[in-house]
């Protein structure tokens, strides 16, 4: 959704050549992150002219300030499609910066790991929005990412096993 | 106006600009280098969405108030008081990233 395409966007606009196809993951209820993508891409595409990307949707796994248990079952129900998208995708890398949308998709790329189908590294961005406390995404995906980035150095400190690069947006 | 695909011409244009703490306003605010009076109504606000103002407060990014004194900060500012605001690196995050996956 709107904040959030727009940072991950940023995040991989210095990304080389060979990060290529990126196949993105957003809502179904969100109408704008797709014009946002394909301008995006179409200006990777004047560099590098063998870029390839794919869209896909999946189910909203949670409103703003949904209630927890609710929102178990809005993500599981989000699960039945993550699942065989990321199957169908099997991923090597998958970089997330915090919407809900993240959480049945990583759960998934988890689930095809343990099963021994595909292991993906798993990179999570936490919003520049976030300098004293993580989102919900992030407080689950702290202890299942493989890289866990915070962008101000109080959240370092809460989170000892973060990655602090500075303002990466 | 009500909505508007983008701000970025009426930004462009603006001398100063006084706003709720969204941190889409105060960061595409800030990376256009125009001064930035962030109003802060905690009664409306989630806690989270005031971190990043106040942060960029304390760092002297922005002026803060709240409605009420939004009238008194306007006439008694000091904007050369504010400090620039750096641009993010995403090419930080490439070369980590570049590191993790194993593109060297």
């Amino acid at each position: 959704t709107g904040g959030h395409t727009t940072e991950i966007l940023r995040l991989l606009s210095c990304l080389s050549e060979s990060y290529s196809p990126i196949h993105y993951i957003f809502a179904d209820s969100d109408k704008m992150s797709e014009a946002k993508i394909r301008s995006f891409e179409q200006k990777r595409a004047e560099t590098f002219s063998n870029s390839k990307f794919t869209l896909d949707r999946i189910p909203r796994s949670r409103e703003v300030r949904q209630s927890w248990t609710s929102s178990v079952v809005t993500t599981l129900y989000s699960m039945l499609y993550s699942l065989p998208l990321t199957y169908k995708l099997k991923p090597d890398l998958i970089l997330c910066n915090g919407p809900g949308t993240c959480v049945p998709v990583c759960i998934s790329a988890l689930l095809l790991g343990l099963l021994g189908i595909k292991r993906a590294i798993i990179v999570y961005v936490e919003s520049i929005c976030r300098v004293e406390t993580l989102s919900l995404s992030g407080k689950i995906l702290y202890y299942f990412s493989d890289y866990f980035i915070v962008q101000w150095p109080h959240l370092k400190e809460k989170y000892p096993k973060s990655v602090y690069l500075g303002r990466i947006v | 106006f009500r909505f508007k695909d983008s701000l970025a011409e009426d930004l462009r244009r603006a001398d100063l600009v006084i706003s709720y703490a969204g941190a889409g306003s105060c960061l595409e605010t800030l990376e256009k280098g125009k001064p930035l009076v962030v109003v802060i109504n905690e009664k409306l606000m989630n806690n989270h969405q005031l971190e990043l103002a106040k942060q960029l407060h304390r760092d002297g990014h922005v002026l803060c108030c709240n409605c009420s004194t939004l009238v008194e900060t306007l006439q008694s500012m000091d904007l050369s008081t504010l400090k620039p605001f750096p641009p993010g690196q995403p090419e930080k995050f490439a070369l980590f990233l570049d590191k993790v996956v194993g593109f060297q």
